[in-house]
């Protein structure tokens, strides 16, 4: 490698660790960068289809964001719109929930002592409830600044995503350019493979998370359960967590068969429409879907999301999953490129 | 006749004009045409002298061109090396590039086989196997500027343009079907030279 090499090679280096100190560092503007570039690759095989060969392709993409930034950001609109008379019906639910509990845990005190002679001391419900008021508190102080939040991603997330449509070709034309010819081929097909996988992963996901709702809104409609939709929407958006989702996703679901006095909330009932919506998803939907997507180790999935988790969140735990497929592809060809030239 | 002069003879006659100037059919139209200066980098010229692509038309060449990587390698710059694994097929726009095979180590070139000139192309294999290793290690010999077209562009065409990826993957095929045919009838003139020295033997 001569010295103009080394310097491009230095160069291109640079270039990536600054890009990457510019993400770590300025989570504001990552976050809806980020969230843009998803929706990106979710809708790229769509557009493509629509807008090859379009005469109006600016548009085109223009109309697309329209439409999809509607139907994101409505319900969210909706929600915060009524915020005050969700708070209200919040507040009075989460009395009457402190109160059933604090019912049940009397009877059961009651029952100890009858039973075995001791009084337990413990109050669950005071400790649970004052956590609830701090968070609850804390949630309250800090709504303008989600509020503000939202509206700036109301307005970065379509900007972004207008840009990725319209530029990134070209942009990443001038990335590629720099380079350098020694790790060019292989850096280029690699960085297609992940965006590829990276797409397809979030598509599958979502269209696995929409199949696993709307079997358990139709299982929860069909034993009469409270809150189908609501459970099923949770149901299906926990789902995208892998291993740990359908269980996160079937608690709501069992504290309202527990404290609800609805006989419909049958607590046999939800756990047989999950067991059943899971046994779908494990059988049929998952293996046609997303396995043949990214092939790993079920152990190796489970370790990589506890990490995640621990170290980014619940956005950590939706994106590993890609960024492990493409690191295992990455050390297979390196291990291939080295097994021929040892 | 000029566009104004027909529109202002048509508008005289008292001819029903349509609405509007198709403005974003006219840019496709002059983005198409060959002589126009917007972004000439030559590679329209370039395509057009290769024989492989003969049989595609001056805007396939123009939406071909796009899917292209221009590659800048100093004289002596390896491009690729034996036993590489090898994505992409690339065609010589400036310069000249020698082939080498049987190298022995990391740093040995192994023996010179082949100069490849401007307006010759390399590396089709490449772009076809699903595993490819290169089987010859390419090097600049001059200054050279190389247009790759890799892998993903080739998904990508077929994605976008269907016909055009499948005129381009057809041309592809009928490179390696000549390069076969020309190796067949090598194999045939080795096989005799053999058969020859078996008898003399």
């Amino acid at each position: 490698m001569n010295r103009n090499q080394r310097i491009k090679l230095y160069l291109f280096l640079s270039i990536l660790i600054i890009s990457t100190l510019f993400l770590v560092l300025f989570p504001r503007l990552t976050l809806p960068l980020g969230f843009a570039y998803i929706i990106y690759l979710m809708s790229k095989p769509m557009t493509i289809r629509l807008t090859t060969g379009s005469k109006k392709q600016r548009m085109s993409y223009f109309f697309i964001i329209l439409i999809g930034t509607f139907f994101i950001f409505f319900p969210i609109i909706v929600t915060v719109y009524n915020i005050d008379t969700n708070f209200e019906s919040f507040i009075s639910d989460l009395n009457r929930t402190q109160l059933i509990i604090h019912d049940k845990v009397m009877s059961l005190q009651t029952k100890i002592f009858r039973k075995y002679g001791f009084q337990l001391n413990i109050d669950p419900v005071r400790i649970i409830m004052s956590k609830i008021e701090a968070h609850g508190l804390s949630l309250i102080d800090q709504f303008p600044n989600y509020l503000s939040l939202l509206f700036e991603w109301m307005l970065l997330v379509p900007v972004f995503l207008y840009f990725f449509f319209m530029e990134s070709p070209k942009l990443s034309r001038k990335f590629l350019e720099t380079i350098p010819n020694s790790i060019f081929e292989k850096s280029y097909v690699l960085f297609s493979q992940f965006n590829t996988k990276f797409g397809e992963y979030i598509i599958a996901k979502f269209i696995e998370a929409t199949l696993l709702g709307a079997i358990v809104t139709i299982g929860l409609l069909i034993i009469g359960f409270p809150y189908p939709f609501i459970l099923g929407f949770v149901a299906g958006v926990t789902n995208i967590l892998p291993y740990v989702g359908p269980i996160i996703g079937l608690i709501p679901g069992l504290f309202i068969a527990l404290l609800s006095k609805d006989p419909n909330a049958s607590f046999i009932g939800i756990l047989i429409v999950f067991t059943i919506a899971n046994l779908v998803d494990m059988i049929l939907v998952f293996p046609l879907l997303v396995s043949k997507i990214v092939n790993l180790h079920p152990l190796l999935v489970i370790v990589s999301v506890i990490i995640a988790s621990q170290l980014s969140g619940i956005i950590g735990m939706i994106v590993i999953i890609p960024f492990i497929a493409f690191f295992k592809l990455l050390f297979k060809e390196i291990y291939k490129d080295l097994s021929v030239n040892l | 006749m000029s566009y104004e002069r027909d529109i202002a003879e048509r508008m005289a006659k008292g001819e029903i004009m349509e609405d509007r100037l198709e403005i974003s059919l006219l840019k496709y139209l002059w983005d198409s045409s060959p002589l126009s200066f917007k972004k000439n980098d030559g590679y329209h010229e370039f395509f057009k002298q290769i024989t492989v692509l003969n049989s595609f038309s001056d805007n396939e060449v123009r939406i071909f061109t796009k899917f292209l990587h221009r590659r800048e390698f100093q004289s002596n710059e390896v491009i690729f090396k034996e036993g590489d694994s090898g994505y992409g097929f690339y065609f010589i726009f400036k310069g000249a590039v020698d082939l080498y095979i049987n190298r022995s180590s990391e740093n040995d070139l192994g023996e010179f086989i082949l100069k490849l000139e401007k307006q010759q192309y390399f590396g089709e294999m490449g772009l076809l196997e699903e595993f490819n290793r290169r089987t010859a290690t390419a090097i600049a010999a001059e200054n050279t500027v190389l247009l790759g077209i890799f892998k993903p562009d080739l998904e990508m065409m077929l994605e976008q343009y269907p016909v055009m990826g499948a005129k381009f993957l057809r041309e592809t095929a009928l490179i390696m079907a000549n390069r076969m045919g020309q190796l067949t009838k090598e194999i045939i003139v080795l096989r005799k030279k053999i058969i020859e020295l078996e008898k003399k033997l």
